[in-house]
């Protein structure tokens, strides 16, 4: 199989991959929700950091324990594990986000039955000293915490190294995402999607080189496909789990060409410092970032950030991708659409759950969306 | 038949608390006040209900509460007409009814009181929700005004060293940021006076909820609602002290004279959630018929439930931890312990879960507490499902048929 | 030149056949289960009444929902684009479109031009639809047709506050209970509606003047509360159920073949 088709394999079938990977490297699979998990951490301590994307099955199990004003993806992470979808982790790490991630962590604590969990309590405003600080000393908290539960030390050369690879990971596909903004047609943004997804849960010893490979070929023009001369978009939002989304959109005569995704940009943006301490570095690299709406930066940073994408990216206009029930996102929508409408971007807004809208629903807003635009 | 109806109304009088009108008088010279203040020179500062208001009183800022006016735009049955106006400009129907209608308020001057004062800035304090921060920002912009977040990391085990140290540096971090705004000094021996009565007024209202543990209660939860507005909005002044006190006497005086709220009172419950403003009379009369009485709730003690982590001789450090460990702040098998302390303290006989959709770090996991309550306790639960301001959310035929089968179960 | 449009919605299917700006006619037809063919049949009647042959039609475009399955059309074209394109055929002073429809319900900006600005659509739940007004009309046992001219006869309307389709037919099933009048219940459910609706259309920015197309139109009693939410005049378009295949037939003028 060539690079992609791993890549691809592993995205397709998250959960089969996982339990391979388990059984083959005896690696602990650690599951998580959230780009503000210290995946440097878990894989230095010899770990898989594994993103968890909810369900696409029915909710049965977890009703049980969350009332349906809660998120899909809340709703859907906590069925997969009562189901014993995810009996191949050894444990997860919560990194505080917003409300509903909170209380799930309380929950599956006491009810999924994993062998560790870990609470990881970030401040939630990353633009003072002291946030700064805190920070450092709840990742250093962190760090004891999976050593505690790996049953191993992580030393000052294990992160070292992990915070290399983790550069470089994020580096190349910041490299692919950059290629393809130049020449959509180098790959097609469905394909780029299952090569993201893939790089936030496979081996992280074994997706680097792959990564590479995919790059050089698609430097090469080794994936070319046919020109597409769809109008350019920004995909915004929290998680993309719906690769029909782009295909969907493509038909419709558009393609997502850059995202504001914490499955997209936000998982690998911004660079960690080599040279100095490491979980300092860590830290400086989660502040560095632009936020996810469920912490503070400064009261206009997003929407700024998101204007300023549109204008470099060339985008003709923005989808705003929502899980419902999400309230940090939903209470940016209104100042961040202002944003774009006095930039003259325009923009719609989609909400989603687990399923999608009906195919026709999509196409109508899709199409009409890119008339909108022509 | 008319011997009948004048023989009833003493009776409804002498259950009638009569400090209320105090309490009326009080909370309208204050929103006089606050609505004054440019005129008078004094700055007006929003905060979060479970921000350290403290501060405020001894920089002489009058704080104002957008929460407490999303209660008010609840109990005056105005929060459907806002919630719209706040969906209309883009705002999910989704997120949050207090601020909604608060979001809503401000661009319409509409609401109980023609909309609150404008900030001069903002204190913006996490231990409630995460929900307040987005809000805040939300205000910050429409106001563009400065704004101040305390951020008190959420407990899922125990309040952590780097924890305190975090929220004792943002203490004196909000302390320079209200020097800056006030262009004027802290009064350290002021802040100190204001911390004294803080605590005394946290006391004395732990005291008067405590009083509801008397067999039959002098009130129900749904007074304490009523009579929390002071704790939040006037904690640390000598006005909020002294009301207490008065309030504490009428309710020890009640419990001499045998008066009860509810006539005949049979069966205890226990409240968990904030209220259903538009509906508390509703749902009072309603678990009235049945001879219950909500006694006490998990709400109105999150103001004095971490008292005891404050010393008031210390209050910039201690007050911090406190402040952090509130009930919704805290994890659900540290929200469970209290809980199997207030059932164990009033003698409950059921548990009334309010599942709020505007809620959810105090919704989300209550089918969990209820389990636990089930389990350890044996005490049977009720789960209404609802919203503390939008009324689009309530089905009252629904409701009343759940509570009724709820109180089947608890004369069984 | 002669060009028609096809609209394929949930419930029924339209046409309407245009020559150079002139209408020469229209027609609905109930869907059936198969959309493809109901393209067909519905286009074959118009062209019968009206008397000419599929040779003398220059173009086709389908829209609606079904648009994708009518095989003798040319193009497909989103039933929100063919609004905006039919409303601003019918009259060009038109800013904005409310379309109340079987099954969903869109509000539309648009520009002089009759090109959509910006748009929205209702969630998956059918408050707010066509599809609420008939569920509540049978929970009150009235004709669907004289449910509108029943609103405007209620005094005060009664509250219905459930945004939920399935609550708030208890809550009007508890509302007859407590002998309310029909009317009032009526106005109420009308009023409902409305709120939804409005809601959509001032997220989107109500630009006058406002035209309201979609089977819904025919109902004088959402149009009158949509009028008093909105605080404005709304003119309903006299082709309301077929606007989407007009539009379309409008646009099908641009094709070249």
């Amino acid at each position: 199989m060539d690079a992609f088709e791993i890549l691809k394999a592993a995205a397709a079938d998250p959960y089969a991959y996982g339990a391979s990977i388990q059984a083959k490297t005896g690696k602990p699979v650690v599951g998580n929700f959230c780009t503000y998990t210290p995946e440097e951490l878990i894989y230095a301590a010899g770990g898989v950091p594994f993103r968890l994307f909810g369900t696409k099955e029915d909710i049965s199990l977890a009703d049980k324990h969350l009332q349906s004003y809660c998120c899909s993806l809340v709703r859907g992470g906590l069925e997969d594990a009562l189901r014993g979808n995810l009996s191949f982790l050894a444990g997860a790490v919560f990194p505080h986000t917003c409300d509903s991630i909170q209380r799930l962590s309380d929950i599956w604590r006491l009810n999924a039955g994993f062998p560790f969990h870990i609470d990881v309590v970030l401040p939630v405003k990353l633009d003072t000293k002291s946030a700064r600080t805190y920070m450092i000393d709840v990742l250093a908290g962190c760090k004891t915490d999976l050593e505690t539960a790996l049953g191993v030390q992580i030393t000052p050369e294990r992160l070292r190294h992990a915070i290399t690879v983790y550069n470089d990971i994020r580096r190349t596909l910041g490299d692919i995402y950059r290629m393809r903004s130049a020449d959509p047609s180098i790959i097609s943004a469905r394909d780029l999607y299952h090569v993201v997804k893939a790089s936030m849960i496979m081996d992280r010893d074994e997706l680097p080189p792959l990564l590479h490979t995919l790059r050089d070929e698609l430097k090469a023009g080794v994936k070319a496909m046919p020109s597409n001369t769809g109008r350019r978009v920004i995909l915004s939002g929290g998680i993309c789990n719906h690769p029909d989304i782009y295909t969907v959109l493509e038909e419709s005569g558009a393609q997502v060409i850059w995202d504001d995704l914490c499955t997209g940009t936000r998982y690998f943006e911004e660079q960690i410092e080599e040279n100095i301490d490491p979980i300092e570095a860590i830290s400086d690299r989660y502040i560095t970032r632009m936020v996810c709406p469920a912490k503070h930066l400064d009261v206009t940073a997003r929407g700024e950030n998101l204007v300023h994408l549109a204008k470099a990216q060339k985008a003709s206009g923005v989808i705003f991708l929502f899980l419902k029930f999400c309230d940090p996102h939903s209470f940016d929508y209104p100042y961040l659409k202002k944003f774009l409408d006095d930039a003259g971007v325009p923009n719609i807004l989609l909400e989603v759950e687990a399923q999608l809208p009906s195919d026709a629903q999509l196409r109508t807003r899709f199409e009409t969306f890119v008339d909108m635009l022509n | 038949m008319a011997d009948q109806s004048t023989a009833k109304d003493p009776e409804k009088e002498r259950r009638k608390i009569k400090s209320v009108s105090k309490m009326k008088e009080i909370m309208t010279t204050y929103y006089i006040e606050a609505k004054t203040a440019r005129e008078n020179g004094k700055k007006v500062a929003w905060i979060t209900s479970g921000g350290p208001v403290e501060f405020l009183i001894a920089m002489d800022v009058i704080p104002v509460y957008p929460e407490n006016h999303g209660a008010m735009v609840g109990a005056s049955k105005m929060g459907v007409g806002l919630c719209e106006k706040a969906e209309e400009m883009g705002y999910s129907r989704d997120l949050c009814s207090y601020a909604r209608s608060d979001i809503a308020c401000s661009v319409t001057d509409g609401g109980p009181i023609g909309g609150l004062p404008r900030p001069d800035f903002l204190v913006c304090c996490n231990n409630i929700c995460g929900t307040v921060l987005k809000w805040y920002e939300v205000t910050a912009r429409f106001y563009h005004v400065p704004l101040f977040i305390l951020d008190t990391p959420f407990i899922h085990a125990r309040f952590s060293e780097a924890s305190r140290k975090y929220v004792v540096q943002q203490t004196y971090e909000y302390i320079a940021f209200l020097e800056k705004q006030c262009g004027k000094k802290m009064d350290f021996e002021r802040m100190n006076e204001v911390s004294r009565l803080a605590v005394h007024g946290l006391r004395l209202w732990q005291e008067v909820l405590d009083t509801t543990a008397h067999k039959p209660a002098p009130m129900t939860a749904f007074d304490a609602f009523f009579h929390l507005a002071l704790i939040v909005t006037l904690r640390g002044t000598k006005i909020a002290v002294d009301y207490y006190q008065q309030l504490l006497a009428e309710m020890r005086q009640r419990i001499k004279d045998g008066i009860s709220m509810v006539p005949n009172e049979k069966y205890r419950l226990l409240w968990d959630n904030l209220p259903v403003w538009y509906r508390t009379k509703w749902l009072s009369d309603k678990f009235a018929d049945h001879q219950a009485c909500l006694v006490a709730d998990t709400y109105t003690s999150a103001w004095s439930g971490v008292m005891d982590l404050i010393d008031e001789n210390n209050f910039i450090e201690t007050g911090a931890i406190a402040y952090s460990s509130v009930y919704i702040n805290v994890s659900l098998d540290i929200m469970f312990e209290t809980l199997k302390k207030l059932i164990k303290k009033y003698d409950v006989d059921g548990l009334v879960m309010h599942s709020n959709r505007s809620c959810k770090p105090y919704s989300l996991g209550q089918y969990d507490l209820q389990q636990m309550v089930m389990r350890e306790l044996k005490v049977p639960t009720l789960i209404i499902e609802a919203d503390m301001v939008d009324e689009r959310s309530f089905s009252e035929s629904q409701i009343e048929t759940r509570i009724d089968a709820f109180m089947e179960t608890i004369k069984k | 030149m002669i060009t028609a449009g096809i609209d394929i919605g949930s419930i029924t299917a339209k046409a309407a056949v245009l020559e150079d700006g002139r209408i020469l006619g229209a027609k609905v037809l109930f869907t059936g289960y198969n959309s493809r063919q109901a393209g067909q049949a519905v286009l074959d009647e118009l062209m019968a009444e009206i008397g000419i042959t599929r040779e003398k039609i220059n173009a086709i475009i389908a829209t609606g929902y079904g648009r994708n399955s009518v095989e003798l059309a040319d193009k497909a074209i989103t039933e929100i684009t063919c609004h905006a394109a039919g409303a601003h055929f019918i009259d060009p002073s038109v800013r904005f479109i409310i379309d109340i429809g079987g099954q969903d319900s869109k509000v539309i900006r648009i520009d002089e031009n009759g090109r959509v600005v910006d748009f929205a659509m209702n969630d998956k739940c059918a408050a707010g639809t066509g599809r609420f007004l008939e569920v509540m009309a049978r929970a009150l046992e009235v004709d669907l047709d004289g449910f509108g001219d029943l609103s405007l006869k209620g005094g005060a309307a009664a509250k219905i506050s459930s945004i939920c389709t399935v609550f708030a037919e208890s809550e009007v099933i508890s509302l007859i209970s407590k002998g309310e009048t029909r009317e009032n219940i009526i106005a109420g459910i009308h009023e409902s509606v409305a709120s939804r609706v409005a809601a959509l259309a001032k997220r989107v920015g109500v630009t006058e003047p406002v035209m309201m197309t979609g089977g819904v139109a025919k109902n004088i009693g959402a149009v009158r509360a949509l009028e008093i939410k909105l605080e404005t005049v709304i003119r309903v378009s006299p082709h309301a159920q077929v606007n989407g295949a007009l539009g379309a037939a409008v646009l099908a003028g641009g094709i070249n073949r």
